[in-house]
This record gives structure tokens, C-alpha cells and sequence, in this order.
């Protein structure tokens, strides 16, 4: 076999990189959950497909363009996220068996994939705008539109949750009892409150994700849960916890994903993602990012 | 009477059918430093776990000036003035020094006041100051429990409860460990301390509580028990005389 | 007195076992309805307790019950349909490899041994969570690794074993229902035994168990392949039933998630919330199926998030003697 020839390698690895930014966005939502609340919440692949069908008819009923409906998704995903906490998830966060808080987002999966395909039909849906087919080129190498305002969605998403995260007190305290919640408290810290903020930032950043999901993907009510396991791949390789490593996980399984599929062939690419990802839980469970941690 | 700032009476609490703790009275009034000694597994833990919320009470009263603190929350409970610093420091070890103090005075009450609060707490605590950006897991042990007392009064609270401070400290450490306490103590911070230590903890203390298997055994100022044969005997050593 | 209700809640359950393994002999049973729901309810019950013993025992929540429900029934059609296992003979007894229980047995011990493999790195380094994601991306890859394997394995279109073998469901029913009870009497006797201590010692308090001598990793993958073997035979009986082993239909997620949530929904970490959950959950989604065909997994999924709004701690422990419930 001949190497292929830079450009190739360079096209790859940008469709790799501008694909696996949607996983990543996807993985920093479930990585605040999981923070704060040790839930893995399955159901976070179906919130964004949902989101995708919302900016669809957004634009068809609306003439909203999918873009710009990041206005309306983002505060309704907040909303949204708040009340799912409230309503489904606040009484189980204080159970100490956490099958409860699992099986819930299992329930409310199977809930919303179902919904849409009572709303919607289970035929594959997509947004078709004038600058679908459009791109972007440069030294010879193209990129879809849609999918560079995807990673950028993904790229402006992650980075305005680690500046929450980083720079403000409540974004501290989400930090701090992500780490230990019993001290957290003691702070005064409130757990429903962090938890809360959680899920609201989770479900917004599943609103953008679906923003960029319909514009660059055929999607259909049943594709959710697939997003929901490669996010926690890319979670895995970002080190469960590091926000800014959920992306970049995500980023790399969509290379993992595009060589894969390139070197080797489409059939064998899920085999590969899952067999990295069980690779690295066994042999690096804090992720590929972590340094070693000195202890004092 | 002096005023009383805490007051636990008749507590009982159990874990699951295991009781740790059978009737227990004790107070703190403002302003003075209490300790609360006795060996291991006497419940002393279990008791400002209760004070806190972070375990219920089976029966009994917790009242912070007069107020009860029975079924409230941890986190109302802090909010109500009551700073604890729990067993193994309960540091957010991933965080900055600067990021641990800060949430201290997360409660909207000391938010305000926040400024002012990190300047004491790096005037009492200056090696703290000079560690402002590195992790808290990176710290020593004897910072790290300076930080974990920092950051319990970055929220001035009215009673600041201390669990086991000293321990795994060196010899040296523990000295100023105890220094500080009496520093915080002459600003006027309300202190409840469980300490093993108890040879130093009855020196500082105003008043004492001497914990037996979940009850109490005795009770005085700390100069009291000190002098107390059966405290020697059973707790101190005869050597220490 | 709770010896007493003990007795009595025992020779119930015999009574039910014997009432339920002569249905078949009930003029037209077997063309009933209720004859195919029971097998279904016995299958989901024995994957039930298959999850329960790993995750409600032994605190471990595995999520690669299909993986080990697909391996067993692929086990029994690979050895079938290629006649690995009794060479001439099956030329002699063409009905050799139908509900053989040698068969069976394999199907179960290769699940084992492949929960045994993964089984011993993701619970020596691994935190819970880790594990139950470890176990979900398990199973994802052998969905793959069995579409992408050739004539072995008939790629996604999978295998087919001969249905001319089949005659009556009679086997299938009375295999289920020994598998149930057998299970359930096999567990039961399981947990009051040493090795069942440590395991509940493990999931109360690790640290501490193993402070106490107990090789906690030991204890763990033990039950973690114990889990695998049963979920591997009721693969193996569901192939029998199915007579084509595809990768879509025994690596479905259905196989984890709904033996799951019967066991939660029955109660976790006793002997009968499993078998109680399947037949209610499976009446619940069958019922929703048959009459509001459309709307079923609405109902599905409402029904789990009610049950854990609810009943978060399960049936059994709200209607039986908490001396029973907790066994």
C-alpha cells in the first residue's frame, strides 16, 4: 500500500476533527453531569437529536435560519435542563443507589426517542439550507461550512463552560463539588443547586450540539443513543471530569474514526472507537490528558 | 448564665443499628474555645458530624443561639454561621489555594465581605499567601491543614468546629497549629475542637468534654481536667506528670 | 414467626412452580398467548438474575448484559450450524445439538470466560463508573466483531440454525421455567454461603472486606462471570427459540436494558425482585405493545421513570416480609 498523499492525510484529518467536535461537545455535557451528580446520563445523545428536530422546524415552519436558532436553543436547553433536574432527577440524587438516577435518563431516552418518532416519523430527517453544499477552501483542502460553524459551536461551547467553570464562584463551586460534595456543603455549597446548574448547562450545550448536528448530519430519532456511547468514549479519552479534555477526546476519536474508515474500512470503525476506549479505561482510567498527580 | 452560642442535648445517633452516640449534652458559650476529648471510636466525630447535618440525630436537640438545627441541611446549617473543618480537611485538592479560600465565603452573607476576609486569612496564614496559585493537593500536610482553618473563616462564623487538627502534623507543626487556634481565639472565634491530642487541646481550651464509647464521662475546664487524676490515668499517660 | 411466613412463602412458590410447569398440559395452552408471554417472562427473569447478582449483590453495575446474552446464543448456533461439537454423530441424530444441554453448558462457559477476560483488568483498576462503561463498550465491539466475521459468524445477516427441528415450544417453556427457578434457587443458596457474604461485604464496604482477607478482586470477576454464564445460557435457549442468531437482534440493547430496569423495578439485591419485575414489566410493555402499538415506548419509558420516581427501591420490598425481601 502507497501512503496517501498529504492532502489526503490533511482532508482526513480535518473531516476527522470538524465530525468528532460534535461528540465533544456532546461529552462536555455529560461531563458536567457526571461531575457533580456520578450519573451517566445515556439519555444526552437523544436531547441533541431532539434539538436537531427542533432547529428543523425552526427553519421549515419558521423560516428561522439554523444558525441564528442558537438564540432561542441555548436559553430553552438552560430552561430545560433546570426543570429536568428539578423534576425527574432532584429526588433521586439524594438516593444513595445510583441505578435509580441511571435508569431515569434510560426512561427519558427512550421517552424522547419515541416522541419524535410519534412527532416527527422515524424516517431520517435533515436541514437543507443554500450554504449546505457550500465550503470552504484552502491549500488545496476542503472543508464543509456547516461543519467548520459546528466545531466552532463546539470550540465557543467548551470554551465559555471552562470560563464558567474557571473564572466565576458559582462555576467553582460546580468544580468543587464535582470533586468532593460532602466538603461542598460544608461550604454552604447547596447540591441540588450545583446539580441543577449542571444539567441546565448539559441540556444548553445539547441544544447548540443539535444546532450543529442538523445542519451537517442526516439524523433520525433512533441516532441519539449512538452519539450518547461515542460521548463517552470521547469522555474516556479526555479523562472523565476534564471538561477541556471531553472536547479534545472528541476530537480525536473523530480522527480515530475518519483513519479508520480510510486505512481500514467503514464495518470496522465502531470496533476500533470501543476497543481504544476499553484500552484506556483499563489502562488509563484518568484519561489521556492527565498528568501524574503528586501527592503531597 | 454566659451566652450560650451552641447547645446539644440528650443526643442520640445511630448508623443503621449501630449506635454511636447515647444521650450526649454538651455547650459552647460565645467567644470561649471547648474541646471535646477521649480515645478512638468514642464518637466525638459522629458528634460535629451531627452538629453539621452531615448525620442525623436520632433524638435530642441541636440549638445554635436558640435556634434548632435539627433536619436542616449541611449547607443551611453553614449558612447559619457554623464553619467546619472536617476529618481529612475536606480540601477541594484539584483546586488553587486561592480557589479553596474563595469558597469559604461562598455563602451570599460572606461574598460581600470577601476582600477583606482573604487579607486576614493571608495575614494570619502568610505561607498560604506565597502558595496563592498552586493546587491544594500539591500542599504539605501542615498547609494543608492551614488552609483547610483558612478557608473555614473565610466566612466568619460564629463557631468554627475543628476535627482532629493535629493529626499526622510533626511535633514542630502541631505547636503552631495550637498558636493559631489561640490566635483565632483572641479575635474572638467561638472554637469546638475534637482533638487526640489532648494534653494540648486541655491547655487551650476554656472548657472540656471527655467522651467515653458514645457518652460523656466527665466535664470542666480544661485546667480542671487537666489536674484530673482519673484524665491522667486513663487518657495522658503517668508519664506525662 | 418470620420462620414461619419463611415456610410458607417457600411451599408457595414450589406451588406456583409445579402449577406453572403443568400449563403445558392445559387443553390449548400451548397455542396461547399466555404461553409465549410466560417463556418471554422466564427468559427476561434469568437475565434478571443474571445483572442481579453482579450489580445488585455485588454492587458492580455492569451495562454488557447483551454481550454475554449474544455470545451464548451465538455460541449455540456457531457450534450448531457448523457442527462443531459431535462430528458424525449428528449425521446419525439430527437433533443432537437441539436443547442439548452440553451445548447450553459451553454457551454459558464461553460468556463466562469472556466476562472472566474483561472482567479482571476493568474491575482491578476501575472505579464502578468506569466499569459500567467498560462492560457498554464491550458489547459494542463484538456486535462489530461478530458483523465483521465471515462465514464463521455469517456477518450481519447472521446465522440460521435448522427449524425443521422444531416440533413444540413444550421444551422451550419448561427450560425457562427451570432456568427461573433454578437460578433463583441457585442464588439464593449462593448468598447465604461464604463466597455470598464476601460478596455483599465487597459491596457494602470494600475496603473493609478486604482488610478482612477477602480478595475482593476474586470476589468481584467471580460474580461478574457467574452473571456472563447465566445470561450466556439464556442466549443459548433464545436461539433455540429464534432459530437465526443475528448481530442486531441478541447483541440488542433491549438484553441489558430491560433486565435491568425489571430487576430495579422488582427490587435490587433479592432473590425474587428479579423474576416479580420481569413478569411485570414484561405484562406492562406487552400490554402497551398489543393495544396502543404506537405509543408503546412512550409508555415504556414513562413507566421506568414513574417506577424509580416511586418505588425506587423496588416491589418486593414494599409488598413481602422485609425477612423475605431482604434474601
Amino acid at each position: 500500500m502507497t501512503l496517501p498523499s498529504p492532502e489526503i492525510l490533511l482532508q482526513l484529518s480535518i473531516n476527522g476533527a470538524l465530525g468528532g467536535a460534535m461528540y465533544g461537545v456532546a461529552a462536555v455535557g455529560l461531563s458536567l453531569i457526571f461531575g457533580t451528580m456520578r450519573l451517566i446520563f445515556l439519555a444526552q445523545g437523544a436531547m441533541i437529536i431532539l434539538a436537531a428536530y427542533l432547529v428543523r422546524a425552526l427553519f421549515q415552519h419558521l423560516g428561522i435560519d439554523p444558525f441564528l436558532s442558537l438564540i432561542i436553543m441555548v436559553p430553552v436547553g438552560l430552561a430545560a435542563g433546570w426543570l429536568i433536574y428539578q423534576g425527574l432527577f432532584r429526588k433521586a440524587a439524594a438516593e444513595e443507589d445510583r441505578n435509580i438516577s441511571l435508569l431515569i435518563a434510560v426512561g427519558v431516552m427512550f421517552l424522547v426517542q419515541n416522541l419524535m418518532t410519534v412527532i416527527w416519523g422515524g424516517n431520517t430527517a435533515a436541514v437543507v439550507t443554500s450554504y449546505t453544499a457550500s465550503g470552504i477552501e484552502l491549500l488545496g483542502v476542503r472543508a464543509s461550512f456547516t461543519r467548520s460553524m459546528g466545531f466552532l459551536i463546539a470550540l465557543a461551547g467548551t470554551a465559555l463552560v471552562v470560563l464558567f467553570l474557571r473564572r466565576t464562584l458559582v462555576g467553582k463551586a460546580v468544580r468543587a463539588a464535582s470533586e468532593d460534595m460532602t466538603a461542598a456543603t460544608l461550604m454552604g455549597i447547596s447540591p441540588h443547586k450545583v446539580n441543577a446548574i449542571a444539567f441546565a448547562i448539559g441540556i444548553a450545550l445539547a441544544g447548540a450540539a443539535g444546532v450543529a448536528v442538523a445542519t451537517t448530519f442526516p439524523f433520525n430519532p433512533f441516532a441519539g443513543f449512538i452519539f450518547s456511547l461515542k460521548a463517552l468514549v470521547a469522555l474516556a479519552l479526555g479523562g472523565i471530569g476534564n471538561v477541556a479534555g471531553a472536547l479534545a477526546g472528541g476530537i480525536i476519536l473523530g480522527l480515530i474514526e475518519a483513519y479508520v474508515q480510510f486505512f481500514i474500512s467503514g464495518g470496522w470503525t465502531n470496533a476500533i472507537a470501543y476497543g481504544v476506549f476499553l484500552a484506556v479505561l483499563m489502562f488509563k482510567p484518568e484519561g489521556l490528558f492527565s498528568r501524574p498527580y503528586k501527592k503531597a | 448564665m454566659a451566652n450560650r452560642l451552641l447547645e446539644v442535648t440528650d443526643l442520640e445517633v445511630a448508623y443503621g443499628d449501630v449506635r454511636a452516640l447515647w444521650g450526649v449534652s454538651i455547650h459552647v458559650d460565645a467567644g470561649s474555645v471547648v474541646a471535646i476529648v477521649g480515645a478512638n471510636g468514642a464518637g466525638k466525630t459522629t458528634l460535629l458530624k451531627a452538629i453539621s447535618g452531615l448525620v442525623p440525630a436520632k433524638r435530642g436537640e441541636i440549638k445554635l443561639s436558640g435556634t434548632s438545627l435539627l433536619g436542616r441541611a449541611p449547607e443551611d446549617i453553614a449558612r447559619m454561621g457554623i464553619a467546619h473543618v472536617p476529618e481529612g480537611r475536606g480540601l477541594f485538592r484539584q483546586m488553587t489555594v486561592l480557589e479553596n479560600l474563595e469558597l469559604g465565603a461562598f455563602q451570599p452573607k460572606a461574598r460581600a465581605n470577601m476582600k477583606h476576609a482573604l487579607e486576614k486569612a493571608y495575614d494570619l496564614f502568610p505561607r498560604l499567601k506565597e502558595r496563592t496559585g498552586q493546587k491544594a493537593g500539591s500542599l504539605s500536610g501542615g498547609e494543608q491543614q492551614m488552609l483547610a482553618i483558612a478557608r473555614a473563616t473565610m466566612s466568619e462564623p460564629s463557631l468554627l468546629i475543628l476535627d482532629e487538627p493535629s493529626i499526622g502534623l510533626s511535633p514542630l507543626v502541631v505547636q503552631q497549629m495550637f498558636q493559631l487556634i489561640e490566635a483565632l481565639h483572641k479575635q474572638g472565634v467561638t472554637i469546638l475542637l475534637v482533638e487526640q491530642n489532648i494534653h494540648q487541646a486541655l491547655k487551650i481550651a476554656d472548657y472540656a468534654f471527655v467522651l467515653k464509647t458514645g457518652e460523656l464521662a466527665m466535664q470542666g475546664t480544661g485546667a480542671e481536667l487537666i489536674a484530673d487524676p482519673e484524665v491522667q490515668k486513663a487518657y495522658m499517660g503517668v508519664l506525662e506528670l | 414467626m418470620t420462620a414461619m411466613a419463611n415456610f410458607s412463602w417457600k411451599w408457595a412458590a414450589a406451588l406456583l412452580t409445579i402449577i406453572l410447569a403443568l400449563v403445558p398440559f392445559w387443553p390449548g395452552a400451548l397455542d396461547s398467548y399466555l404461553f409465549s408471554f410466560l417463556f418471554f417472562v422466564f427468559i427476561y427473569a434469568v437475565m434478571a438474575q443474571g445483572w442481579n447478582l453482579v450489580a445488585g449483590f455485588g454492587g458492580q453495575i455492569s451495562l454488557g448484559s447483551h454481550a454475554f446474552f449474544g455470545l451464548g446464543a451465538y455460541t449455540t448456533a456457531i457450534l450448531w450450524s457448523g457442527n462443531y461439537l459431535w462430528g458424525s454423530l449428528y449425521e446419525t441424530y439430527p437433533r443432537i445439538y437441539y436443547f442439548d444441554p452440553v451445548t447450553m453448558v459451553l454457551s454459558g462457559l464461553v460468556a463466562a470466560l469472556a466476562a472472566a477476560l474483561i472482567g479482571l483488568p476493568l474491575l482491578s483498576k476501575l472505579r464502578g463508573d468506569y466499569f459500567a462503561l467498560g462492560t457498554l463498550g464491550f458489547g459494542e465491539i463484538l456486535k462489530v466483531i461478530f458483523v465483521n466475521g465471515g462465514d464463521f459468524t455469517g456477518g450481519a445477516f447472521g446465522l440460521v440454525t435448522p427449524s425443521s427441528t422444531f416440533e413444540t415450544l413444550m421444551p422451550h417453556y419448561w427450560t425457562g421455567l427451570g432456568l427461573t427457578a433454578g437460578t433463583a434457587l441457585a442464588i439464593g443458596w449462593l448468598m447465604r454461603s461464604r463466597y455470598g457474604l464476601a460478596l455483599i461485604a465487597v459491596r457494602d464496604d470494600e475496603m473493609a472486606a478486604s482488610a478482612n482477607g477477602i480478595n475482593t478482586l476474586k470476589v468481584k470477576v467471580a460474580a461478574f462471570a457467574g452473571s456472563a454464564f447465566i445470561a450466556g445460557i439464556a442466549g443459548s435457549l433464545y436461539s433455540y427459540y429464534i432459530f437465526h442468531v443475528g448481530p442486531d437482534s441478541v447483541f440488542n440493547l433491549d438484553w441489558m436494558l430491560l433486565p435491568l430496569m425489571m430487576t430495579v423495578v422488582g427490587g435490587t439485591g433479592t432473590v425474587l425482585g428479579p423474576i416479580l419485575g420481569a413478569f411485570i414489566m414484561y405484562a406492562v410493555f406487552d400490554i402497551a405493545r398489543i393495544f396502543v402499538p404506537d405509543y408503546h415506548p412512550i409508555i415504556s419509558g414513562l413507566t421506568i421513570i414513574l417506577a424509580m420516581l416511586f418505588l425506587p427501591k423496588g416491589l418486593v420490598r414494599k409488598i413481602l416480609p422485609m425477612s423475605l425481601a431482604r434474601n
